[in-house]
C-alpha cells in the first residue's frame, strides 16, 4: 500500500535518535508550579482562588471564562504563593497562579478514581473532559469539549489520533505510543463512544516504527480501529495536510475538520481525555522532551504542567555544552526564548537546546530572491511565497489577499527550502494580523 | 548560560545545503558536460572563448558592485553561469572580442543596471547573444571551418534532405561551442534530480514545440524531420538551460507549462515562417517579456479550495486573452515580416538565373521553356533527382536558348545540391546542344570563405568547360590529366564534389530528357 502524504512539504533531517531511546521519566517537580491563566486558544481563565489559599492536586484554581475558554488546574498541591505576571514563553508577562509547591502531591478528592465510562452519557463525557481542562496537546491549544461539541455530530465519521510528530527533535508522542498505548486507545473508545459513526484511525510517520508496531498491537480486537502509516514529511501533523493524507478530503483555511466528517485529536490528548473521563485525573501531566545537542542527557518526561524549564533541564543532566538557542516546541514552529525560567504550559511539548543557531548562519548567506520556485512547490497549502514577499513588502494588501495569502498555516517551510535565506513566513505573520485588522476596519 | 540566547522567529532551521551559490555552482556542474564536449571537439579557441566570457561577466559584476559601492555579488556565481552560458552558444571560430562584449552587455546593461540578481527581466547571457546577433551578424552566423552552422542542417531539411540525426544529436557536427545534445541531457538530467530545473519547462516546451512544428512545418509528423528539428537551431540549449532560468521565467508549475506552450509557439512559428536561423533565442527573449503577465494568471487556487463545493464556471482571465494575443502577434509580425520579403528575394532569385543563363550559354539571344522538358523537370519537382546518385540534388528549371534565327543553340539548366558545407548550392550549367558543357554560373553559394567559396573561380569552372562525357569524377590528389576528371579545391573536398555531382545530375538529366 502506498504511503498515506500529501503535496509539498519538505523533507528534514529530524534529530530524533538524541531522544528517540530514551524511557519516559516521570518527573515530580519540587520546585514552585507557575500557571498561566491563558494557556488555550480562547479567553483567560478567571482564578478562583487566592494568595495563601492552600490546594490540592487535581483542583481546579482558575475556572474557564465562557465556552471557548479552559479550566487550569494545579498539578500540585501546596499554598498559593501569589497571582502576578511572569515571563512565560513568548517573551512576554502574563498573568500566572504560582503554587509554593509541599512536593507531596496530595490528590483532591475523587481525583484519580476509575470509572465505568461506558455508561456515561454524551454530555456526562463532555462536561468531564471541560472540567479536566483538556486542551489540544499538539501545540494549539484548543479546548478539547469544543472539539466534541461539533454541529452534526451525527455527521463524524473520521476521528484521527495524530501520532505523526513531524516536528524535528521531539519524540514524546513516539514513545507515549510505545509505552501507554492503552491511554490512547482508551481516549479513542471514549471518542468512539461519542460519535457512532465513526471510525478511528491512529496516523503515524513512518520514521517511528516500533510507535507503529505498539499501536497495531494495541488495537487487535478493536474492529473500529486502524493505523495508517504516513510518508515522514513535513507538516505531516498540521490538520489540514492530515486529513488530507488520512481520507483525501481537502480543507479549505475557513474549514474545521468536522465540515468534513473529522475529528483531529493529538495521541497525547486522546491520552489525556481517557485519563480525564475514565481516570477522573484531570489534566496535570503530559509528556515533554528536553533534547538538543546542548543537553547532557535527552530525556522524555512525563512532567507535571506548571513545572519549570530550568528544573526539568536540570533533570536531563543539566546542559553539555554553551547553547546558542533555546527552543519552546519545535524548530520549525516553536518559540526561541530568553530565560529558563518559564513554566511548561499545557500545550508545550519540548525544550530544544541547541548549540548553534541555523538561523544565524544562513542569515550570512542571505541574497536576493532568485524565483527559483522552491518556495511554491514546498509550500503545503499550494500558495506562491514569493509573489505573497513582494506584495507584503510594497503594502500591497489587497493584492497579498488576491494571492490568499491569508491561508498561510505558518508552517515555514518555505523559509527553510529558501536558498537566498528570505525570511519568508516571518513576513507573513507579520502582514497576516495588518491585513486582518484592515479588513476589520473596513479599508480593506 | 552567560551568553545571551540568540532570538528569532520561526522556524529556527534552514536548509542546510541550499544556497543561492549552490543552486548556480549546480548549474555549472550540469553544465560541465556540454562544455568539457565542445572544447574537446573544437580545440583551445574554444576554451578561450568560453574563459574569456566568463571572466568578463565575473569582472563586470565586481568592478559594477565596486563602483555603485555595492556588497560585492561575484561569490554566488550567478555572474559564472551567465558567461558560460553565453560562452556555449557562440560559434568556436568567433575573434574574442565577441565574448568580451556580449558577457559585458549582459552582465552591465542587462543584469547589474536593473538592480542586479534576480531583478533582471531578460535572460542575460541570451540578451548578450542577441545583442552580438544584430551587431555582429556575420562574424555570428559564421560557424567556420569548413563548418555547418547549428541551423544549417535544417535548412536542408527544409529543402527535403536528410541529416544525420545521430551526429546532431552527439554534437559531432559544428554549431555553437554547446553543441551536443547528449552532453546536455546528461547535465539536465542532474539538475532534475538536484531539483535545479523541474521538468515543467523543457517539457512543455519541447513538447509543444514538436506539435506545432508537425501541423504548421510542412513536412507533418515524420519523425525524422521533427527528430533533427529538436536537435538543431540550438532548441535543446534553449529548453534545458536557458529557458529554464528561474529569474527571467514562471514561479509556479501551472506558469511553467503555459511560458513552454508559449515558447514553443513562437519558436515552431519562427523556424517556419522566420528568416532568422535565431528562432529559440528570439523566443525565448521575447518569451521572458510576457512572464509577469503569465505570473499573473498562474497563481494556483490554495489547497482545498473549490475542491469541495461546486466548480464554479471558469472564467477566462483578461491576462490570459491578452498573453495569448501578444504571443500570436509577435510570432506572426516577425514570421509575416520575412514572408512579405519573400517575395522579393524570389525575384531578385529569377533575375540572377536570367544573368546566369545568358553567361552559361553565351550564344544565346533568347531564352524559353520547351514545354516537354518543362513536364520532366516537373515530374522530379518535389525529389532528389537520380534517386540519390548524385547526392542531394534537385532539377529546378530547364530553359531552352534559342539564336535569332530561332535555332536552338543550347541548355540552361538550373540545379540544386544540398550536399556543400553551408547549405544549399544553387548552380546553373550550360549544356550545347551535343551535351558538352558551355559553363557554370553559381547562384546561390554559402561556402567557407577561401575553400569551399572558390569552386567559384575560373580555374575550377574552366575544367568543365568544352568537355563533353557521361560523366565526371572528382580527383581529391589534383593533378588530373584526363578529361573527365576534376581536380578539387584542396581543402575543400565536400563542396567540390557536392558541384561535380550536380554537374554531373545535369549532364544526365540532358542525356535522358532533353536530347
Amino acid at each position: 500500500m502506498p504511503k498515506l502524504t500529501f503535496r509539498g512539504g519538505v523533507h528534514l533531517k529530524d534529530y530524533k535518535d538524541l531522544s528517540a531511546n530514551a524511557p519516559i521519566v516521570f518527573h515530580q517537580a519540587q520546585g514552585e508550579l507557575v500557571f498561566p491563566l491563558s494557556q488555550h486558544i480562547g479567553k483567560p481563565a478567571i482564578p478562583v482562588v487566592k494568595k495563601g489559599d492552600a490546594v490540592l492536586a487535581g483542583q481546579i484554581i482558575a475556572k474557564a471564562d465562557g465556552f471557548i475558554s479552559a479550566n487550569i488546574i494545579t498539578s500540585g498541591s501546596g499554598k498559593v504563593k501569589v497571582i502576578e505576571p511572569r515571563m512565560t514563553s513568548a517573551g512576554v508577562m502574563a498573568q500566572c497562579i504560582v503554587i509554593d509547591n509541599d512536593g507531596q502531591y496530595t490528590l483532591a478528592p475523587g481525583v484519580g478514581e476509575p470509572c465505568d465510562c461506558t455508561r456515561l452519557t454524551r454530555e456526562e463525557i463532555v462536561e468531564k473532559v471541560r472540567a479536566a481542562g483538556v486542551v489540544g496537546l499538539g501545540g494549539a491549544g484548543m479546548p478539547t469539549h469544543v472539539k466534541l461539541s461539533p454541529e452534526h455530530p451525527e455527521e463524524i465519521d473520521h476521528i484521527i489520533a495524530n501520532g505523526a510528530e513531524c516536528e524535528p527533535y521531539i519524540t514524546c508522542d513516539d514513545r507515549l505510543m510505545q509505552e501507554q498505548p492503552g491511554w490512547i486507545i482508551g481516549g479513542l473508545r471514549v471518542m468512539l463512544q461519542l460519535f457512532p459513526h465513526a471510525d478511528a484511525v491512529i496516523a503515524i510517520e513512518d520514521n517511528k516504527p516500533a510507535a507503529i508496531a505498539s499501536m497495531k498491537k494495541a488495537i487487535e480486537g478493536e474492529p473500529r480501529m486502524s493505523v495508517a502509516v504516513l510518508k515522514t514529511k513535513y507538516p505531516q501533523g498540521g490538520e489540514r495536510n492530515l486529513v488530507h493524507a488520512v481520507t483525501g478530503r481537502k480543507m479549505t483555511s475557513g474549514d474545521l475538520p468536522a465540515n468534513l466528517g473529522c475529528i483531529v485529536d493529538n495521541v497525547t490528548t486522546l491520552a489525556a481525555i481517557y485519563r480525564a473521563v475514565c481516570l477522573n485525573e484531570p489534566l496535570m501531566e503530559k509528556g515533554f522532551t528536553v533534547t538538543g545537542d546542548a543537553v547532557a542527557e535527552p530525556h522524555n518526561f512525563l512532567v507535571k504542567i506548571g513545572t519549570s524549564c530550568r528544573e526539568l533541564l536540570e533533570a536531563a543532566g543539566g546542559l553539555k555544552a554553551e547553547p546558542k538557542k533555546v527552543l519552546i516546541g519545535g524548530p520549525m514552529m516553536g518559540m526561541a526564548i530568553t530565560d529558563l525560567d518559564i513554566p511548561i504550559a499545557k500545550s508545550y511539548n519540548a525544550l530544544v537546546c541547541m548549540t548553534h543557531d541555523p538561523v544565524e548562519e544562513a542569515e550570512s548567506k542571505l541574497t536576493a530572491c532568485i524565483r527559483c520556485g522552491r518556495c511554491v512547490r514546498a509550500c503545503p497549502v499550494g500558495l506562491v511565497p514569493q509573489m505573497m514577499a513582494e506584495a507584503a513588502k510594497a503594502k500591497d494588501y489587497g493584492r497579498y489577499v488576491k494571492l490568499h495569502g491569508l491561508d498561510c498555516i505558518g508552517c515555514g517551510c518555505c523559509t527553510y527550502i529558501c536558498p537566498a535565506k528570505r525570511p519568508l513566513v516571518q513576513l507573513f505573520k507579520q502582514t497576516k494580523p495588518v491585513v486582518l485588522s484592515l479588513q476589520s476596519q473596513g479599508k480593506l | 548560560m552567560e551568553k545571551l540566547l540568540n532570538v528569532s522567529a520561526s522556524p529556527h532551521l534552514r536548509e542546510p545545503y541550499l544556497s543561492t551559490g549552490h543552486v548556480m555552482y549546480d548549474v555549472i556542474l550540469a553544465l560541465m558536460p556540454v562544455t568539457v564536449f565542445g572544447v574537446w571537439h573544437f580545440g583551445f579557441h574554444a576554451f578561450m572563448i568560453l574563459a574569456v566570457s566568463v571572466l568578463t561577466a565575473v569582472m563586470t559584476e565586481f568592478i559594477f558592485d565596486y563602483i555603485t559601492h555595492r556588497e560585492n555579488t561575484i561569490k554566488d556565481g550567478s555572474a559564472i553561469v551567465t558567461g558560460l552560458l553565453l560562452g556555449l552558444c557562440l560559434s568556436p571560430t568567433v575573434p574574442l572580442y565577441i565574448p568580451y562584449l556580449g558577457s559585458l552587455f549582459a552582465i552591465l546593461f542587462v543584469k547589474c543596471v536593473f538592480g542586479g540578481l534576480g531583478q533582471n527581466f531578460m535572460n542575460p547571457a541570451l540578451a548578450g547573444r542577441c545583442f552580438l546577433l544584430i551587431s555582429f551578424t556575420t562574424v555570428m552566423t559564421d560557424f567556420g571551418i569548413d563548418g555547418v552552422s547549428s541551423a544549417t542542417p535544417l535548412a536542408v531539411l527544409a529543402n527535403g534532405g536528410t541529416v544525420n540525426v545521430l551526429e546532431m544529436f552527439l554534437g559531432f557536427t559544428d554549431g555553437t561551442i554547446g553543441v551536443s545534445c547528449a552532453a546536455m541531457l546528461v547535465g539536465a538530467v542532474y539538475l532534475l534530480i538536484t531539483g535545479g530545473i523541474t521538468w515543467h519547462i523543457p517539457g512543455s516546451y519541447l513538447l509543444s514545440f514538436l506539435i506545432f512544428m508537425g501541423l504548421i512545418g510542412g513536412q507533418g509528423f515524420d519523425p525524422m524531420f521533427l527528430l533533427a528539428e529538436l536537435c538543431g537551431g540550438g532548441l535543446m540549449f534553449g529548453a534545458l538551460f536557458m529557458a529554464t532560468d528561474p529569474v527571467t521565467s514562471p514561479i509556479t508549475g501551472r506558469g511553467q507549462l503555459i511560458y513552454g506552450v508559449v515558447l514553443g509557439l513562437m519558436t515552431a512559428i519562427f523556424r517556419t515562417y522566420g528568416s532568422s536561423t535565431e528562432s529559440v533565442s528570439y523566443a525565448i527573449i521575447l518569451g521572458n517579456l510576457v512572464v509577469p503577465l503569465i505570473d499573473r494568471v498562474s497563481v494556483p487556487k490554495p489547497f482545498g479550495v473549490g475542491d469541495n463545493a461546486k466548480k464554479p464556471k471558469p472564467k477566462i482571465p483578461k491576462a490570459a486573452v491578452a498573453l495569448t494575443v501578444i504571443t500570436l502577434l509577435a510570432g506572426l509580425a516577425l514570421g509575416g515580416v520575412n514572408a512579405l520579403t519573400a517575395d522579393t528575394i524570389e525575384q531578385q532569385a529569377i533575375a540572377a538565373n536570367a544573368a546566369a543563363y545568358a553567361e552559361v550559354v553565351p550564344l544565346a539571344e533568347e531564352f524559353g521553356y520547351d514545354d516537354a522538358i518543362s513536364a520532366n523537370v516537373e515530374e522530379f519537382a518535389d525529389d532528389v533527382y537520380g534517386r540519390g546518385t548524385y547526392g542531394n540534388v534537385y532539377i529546378n528549371e530547364v530553359v531552352v536558348g534559342t539564336d535569332a534565327s530561332g535555332n536552338v543553340v543550347g541548355y540552361g539548366i538550373n540545379v540544386t545540391t544540398a550536399d556543400g558545407f553551408d547549405g544549399n548550392i544553387t548552380m546553373t550549367v550550360g549544356i550545347d546542344t551535343d551535351g558538352t558543357i558551355l559553363g557554370i554560373s553559381f547562384t546561390e553559394l554559402n561556402e567557407t570563405a577561401g575553400m569551399g567559396m572558390r569552386v567559384d573561380e575560373d580555374s575550377f569552372k574552366e575544367q568543365f568547360i568544352g568537355v563533353q562525357v557521361d560523366s565526371f569524377t572528382l580527383n581529391k590528389n589534383g593533378g588530373s590529366t584526363a578529361e573527365d576528371e576534376i581536380d578539387s579545391i584542396s581543402g575543400a573536398s565536400t563542396t567540390s564534389g557536392a558541384v561535380v555531382n550536380a554537374v554531373n545530375a545535369a549532364i544526365d538529366f540532358f542525356a535522358n530528357y532533353i536530347q
